[in-house]
């Protein structure tokens, strides 16, 4: 289920990402779906690995934000989430930043932090900064 | 003028605008408001865009809280009447360049605006509205009793000045430590959102806030230079433009203010009236606001 509300949210990410993954600058639907229809292509597997990393980054992103907010287990939580709908106040998001700081060994920018809105915005960086690290 | 009221409720208490050195702080305590009818009839004051993002909001508590702090904002600023009658329900809000709220006063079309300031804080026991008069104003509050998860020192060496961090390494007792970090943070919230520009105008270690020394209260503001040649030679300038105060409400909060500085008041601490309100039902005002 995560990996497929995953996929969709990503339908909803602006089409410079999808196209980032599949380097195309095709139009996001007909890449998305055109893609999904070829399972034999090379492509629409590297679409679904990437998909899957993300999907367990907003897994992570998610606990953090839990912990954070003391959200209970039924609190309706997806990558959507923005912080502040979540009762998350100033001093909650830069707790978030430190903890994801330490969970996934990064240096987060104070100008990037501020614009970490949502679940997925901070997924989305963390894979930025992740990826834009010197190989160890 | 309509009446929409739907309860037979007491109309706000009208009042003078704050003088040029003082803040109205007003406050509104959730837990307080528990009447379902009364929430319905707050929620008839909001505009359709603030009732979309009380909704969003996820949980029953955190709905409520929304709600109470936007009826807080509209009821609080229709208080100052000028010369027109001011209904809470039409006033009218815009943002700033960097998004910070203001009045659109377009609805009130007369050169006698109130020149008020306004603004707003909540956490999740208590949410409070600053108004002010000719200057900005910025406010923050926080409960005493919120745990930091992290280290206290190491979210300061993250985030905080250096002379921030090596106050608050002075100080040995764990939970006085906590306590005057939270102090910091109220203060250091409330002087950016006074400032208006967006938390990227004023990154917490560009500054340093510290109490003056043998006055009772009172608190300056230290810039860290930024044209430096050498991170040795960081100087810190201090600027008197702007004012700080810092309280206890209802015994369970911190709550900092700032102003602009308006050099006619002489340099004169800030002056804060504060009340605890639930609109249309009753306001107290708070005699002893303990200032620290």
């Amino acid at each position: 289920m995560a990996s497929l509300s995953t996929t969709s949210l990503s339908f909803k990410a602006p089409s410079t990402r999808i196209s980032q993954v599949l380097r195309k600058g095709s139009s996001f639907q007909s890449v998305a779906f055109g893609r999904f229809a070829s399972s034999t292509s090379k492509t629409s597997l590297r679409l679904q690995i990437s998909c899957a990393a993300k999907a367990e980054t907003v897994q992570k992103v998610s606990d953090i934000v839990k912990e954070q907010l003391a959200l209970t287990a039924d609190t309706p939580l997806t990558a959507e989430s923005k912080f502040t709908a979540l009762g998350a106040d100033s001093l909650d998001t830069v707790e978030i930043v430190m903890a994801l700081e330490e969970k996934f060994n990064i240096s987060v920018e104070e100008s990037d932090a501020q614009n970490i809105t949502t679940i997925q915005e901070a997924a989305d960086l963390i894979e930025d900064l992740v990826q834009k690290k010197p190989a160890a | 003028m309509q009446r929409s009221l739907s309860m037979d409720l007491p109309s706000l208490l009208p009042l003078q605008l704050p003088s040029r050195m003082e803040t109205h702080l007003w406050y509104i305590r959730p837990d307080e408001v528990k009447c379902a009818s009364l929430l319905n009839h707050y929620s008839q004051l909001l505009s359709p865009t603030e009732k979309d993002r009380v909704f969003q909001m996820r949980g029953d508590e955190l709905k409520k809280n929304a709600l109470l702090a936007r009826t807080l904002v509209r009821t609080t600023i229709a208080r100052y009447k000028t010369n027109n009658e001011v209904n809470p329900r039409s006033l009218m809000f815009k943002k700033n360049i960097y998004g910070k709220p203001e009045v659109d006063w377009q609805n009130y079309n007369n050169c006698n605006n109130p020149p008020l300031h306004f603004n707003i804080s909540h956490t999740d026991s208590l949410i409070a509205c600053g108004v002010t008069v000719h200057v900005p104003v910025g406010i923050d509050v926080e409960n005493k009793e919120r745990k930091i998860k992290h280290d206290v020192l190491a979210f300061a060496e993250r985030f905080y000045s250096t002379d921030e961090v090596k106050f608050l390494s002075t100080i040995l007792d764990p939970e006085v430590q906590r306590k005057e970090f939270i102090k910091l943070w109220t203060l250091k919230e409330a002087y950016v959102k006074a400032l208006g520009k967006g938390f990227s105008a004023a990154p917490f270690n560009t500054f340093t806030i510290m109490s003056k020394a043998g006055t009772d209260g009172g608190y300056n503001l230290c810039k860290t230079s930024e044209m430096t040649v050498s991170s040795l030679e960081k100087t810190e300038k201090c600027y008197g433009e702007w004012k700080f105060a810092l309280l206890e409400l209802a015994d369970s909060h911190y709550a900092a203010i700032c102003t602009e500085d308006d050099q006619a008041s002489g340099g004169a601490p800030m002056r804060v009236i504060v009340r605890r309100t639930i609109p249309f039902v009753e306001d107290e005002f708070i005699s002893q606001s303990k200032l620290l």
